[in-house]
């Protein structure tokens, strides 16, 4: 689905990803662990599309097509979706207004005819029992004085609404309590298919508990430096990052 | 006699005749003389020299009024044709009082003078109707001065939308004045749209003097013009009365838009609220200056003001003004003003999403501008708004 090659992108003239190469494949869970710093949330904002960042070589490959041409925008409409690690507050723009026109607009893009209100409201009614979340809450300014909770919980909506191919939640579950990780994780779980695929950034292990990773790659100073099946989350959970420090130091 | 500088004024005098209400205003107005270009609030608005360059107070246009130009709205429509109520272009329900005067008394300030000494009428509402009264200024002179005395009697509620209409091609500078008196626990509403084209010079003051437990609320929204300025007074006379400003202006090209608002607390438990919003682009200009004033006898005055701005241009220029003369001890104020470009981090979000970046540019600036069109309450004036503000916004 996505083969990432050698990627290097800095920003404001420093270097933060070193090359980094990943293939994912569709129904694959690929978990991208790390110590803060190492360049996970920028290779997240990066595939997204955030335009700060300067890629300086290496290539991206999303079903076949060069992912650095595309613009955010189009990204989205091909598939691709991230979940922010701090979702952007936007007053005045209510939840449901904004995915109207973001979810019509993807529909445009793949040629399909836009959704009417009615069966747009059915739609959502159907995606807001995935996440548990309040028709109050929607209807409110985006993001703007949510909890970490329910704002984290719009994201797994958003991401149910448009249905990706290839969803990137980027530290879905820091600041959420134990009830929350389970609602959003079971969320995530809920939309996985055969076609579907998912890169899950985190920090912590607790996370992958709920959303079982095939693949754990372990991300240090810009470069995937470690890579295995989910025991090997298991095993930084229990050692903490410094073992793999101090293995990279010897070599 | 301090001889007035302006070459404008210089050629007006002449052609001045007037009651002796006028005339007084007439030497009062050549005592202080219009603002030259130090005047400290007309600094950004350059405006006597402008009439002295580019207004030709002789042009005598004879275009007619189109009634689609009115909004589809029950209630009383008067078109006053270069500042005189013209009847027979006038839709007037059968309960609105009003009535066409000699010339009275007004504010001091030098345009709400020239306004007085070369108005040709004085047009008087008085509540009484329910319904709205719409106010179209249809001027194709060079120069016209209408001018509006409102009386919204106690327990009255009254509400009057006012647009400017300059068809011309040649320029043309209306200098409006508008003056309420709200009377006690009585509201007024007044609304104003300016849409104008790169040939209209506008001089507008409002006033409104507002007695005990009564509100007034004015919704000022500009979208082009070649120099607009807005001079709002609102005196809280008396206690326990409110003010509201709300404005918007969303400008591009080279339109000029300057709100100068002031709100005076005399009494005590008085509130007011302003806020203002700004949208720049191109080569436009945008003036905000706030005054409030709490007098040392209105204790416990609540007074709210801010004003904030986007510049989506790096040609556009904006300056921003919040006056604060407080000499009561025991009152609540707050000013904030803001301004920057459009937040980077919000157009990613939304175009992580899906959305083309124009649309959601479009989308946060939209969100950022219908705060201001929360008092308007009339559908279709809202509705004009709002499809201003998408037009704008389009482009």
């Amino acid at each position: 689905m996505i083969s990432i090659n050698n990627l290097h992108a800095s920003i404001e003239d420093k270097e933060i990803l070193k090359g980094i190469d990943l293939e994912v494949k569709a129904g694959e869970v690929h978990a991208i662990m790390g110590p803060n710093g190492s360049g996970k949330s920028t290779l997240a904002s990066v595939l997204a599309g955030k335009e700060e960042y300067e890629i300086t070589a290496g290539s991206v490959t999303f079903e076949g097509e060069d992912l650095l041409e595309l613009g955010a925008e189009e990204r989205a409409q091909k598939g691709i979706f991230l979940a922010f690690q701090y979702p952007v507050e936007i007053p005045g723009v209510s939840t449901t207004n904004f995915l109207k026109t973001a979810l019509n607009q993807v529909r445009e893009s793949r040629g399909e005819k836009a959704l009417d209100a009615v069966n747009f409201l059915k739609l959502m009614k159907e995606k807001m029992k995935l996440v548990d979340i309040d028709q109050a809450l929607l209807s409110r300014s985006l993001n703007e004085g949510f909890s970490g909770g329910e704002k984290k919980r719009n994201e797994i909506f958003q991401m149910a609404m448009l249905e990706p191919k290839l969803s990137i939640l980027d530290e879905t579950d820091s600041g959420l309590d134990i009830d929350a990780l389970r609602i959003v994780a079971d969320g995530v779980n809920k939309l996985k298919t055969k076609e579907t695929a998912s890169i899950v950034v985190t920090h912590y292990q607790r996370l992958l508990d709920y959303i079982v990773p095939d693949y754990v790659h372990v991300l240090y100073q810009g470069r995937i430096v470690k890579s295995g099946d989910k025991t090997l989350a298991l095993e930084l959970e229990e050692k903490g990052y410094d073992w793999i420090k101090e293995e990279l130091a010897a070599v | 006699m301090i001889q007035s500088a302006s070459s404008f004024l210089g050629k007006l005098l002449p052609t001045f005749e007037g009651n002796p209400t006028q005339e007084k205003a007439l030497e009062m107005l050549e005592e202080v003389g219009l603002p030259h270009s130090k005047s400290e609030a007309y600094k950004f608005t350059p405006i006597t020299s402008i009439l002295d360059k580019h207004i030709d107070s002789d042009i005598r246009n004879k275009q007619t009024f189109d009634k689609k130009l009115q909004y589809a709205e029950e209630g009383s429509h008067l078109v006053l044709i270069n500042g005189k109520l013209s009847i027979e272009n006038s839709n007037i329900e059968d309960d609105l009082s009003y009535e066409v005067k000699e010339v009275s008394e007004g504010k001091h300030d030098p345009f709400s003078l020239l306004n007085t000494a070369f108005a040709t009428e004085e047009l008087k509402l008085t509540s009484g109707t329910k319904k709205p009264v719409f106010i179209y200024h249809f001027n194709d002179s060079g120069f016209s001065n209408p001018r509006i005395k409102v009386d919204v009697k106690d327990n009255n509620s009254l509400s009057i939308v006012e647009k400017l209409i300059t068809l011309s091609e040649h320029n043309t500078f209306t200098n409006s004045y508008i003056e309420f008196a709200v009377g006690k626990n009585a509201f007024g509403y007044h609304t104003k749209v300016q849409n104008h084209t790169a040939h209209t010079y506008t001089h507008q003051t409002v006033v409104a003097n507002v007695g005990r437990d009564s509100h007034f609320y004015n919704n000022t929204f500009s979208f082009e013009g070649a120099m607009i300025r807005n001079n709002l007074t609102i005196n809280l006379q008396d206690e326990n009365c409110e003010g509201h400003m709300h404005g918007l202006f969303l400008l591009d090209k080279k339109s000029h838009v300057d709100n100068n608002t002031s709100v005076d607390h005399q009494k005590p438990n008085a509130y007011s609220n302003e806020l203002y919003k700004g949208i720049l682009d191109e080569k436009a200009t945008g003036v905000f200056n706030g005054k409030i004033y709490v007098r040392q006898d209105a204790q416990k005055t609540n007074a709210f003001q801010s004003n904030n701005n986007i510049l989506l241009s790096e040609e556009a220029t904006l300056h921003t003004k919040p006056q604060l003369e407080i000499w009561a001890d025991d009152v609540k104020c707050s000013h904030g003003c803001t301004s920057g470009q459009l937040d980077e981090d919000a157009i990613f979000y939304l175009r992580a999403r899906g959305i083309n970046e124009k649309s959601a540019k479009a989308m946060i600036l939209n969100a950022f501008a219908s705060e201001t069109m929360e008092q308007v309450k009339i559908a279709s004036v809202e509705s004009e708004v709002q499809s201003l503000i998408d037009q704008k916004l389009e482009a």
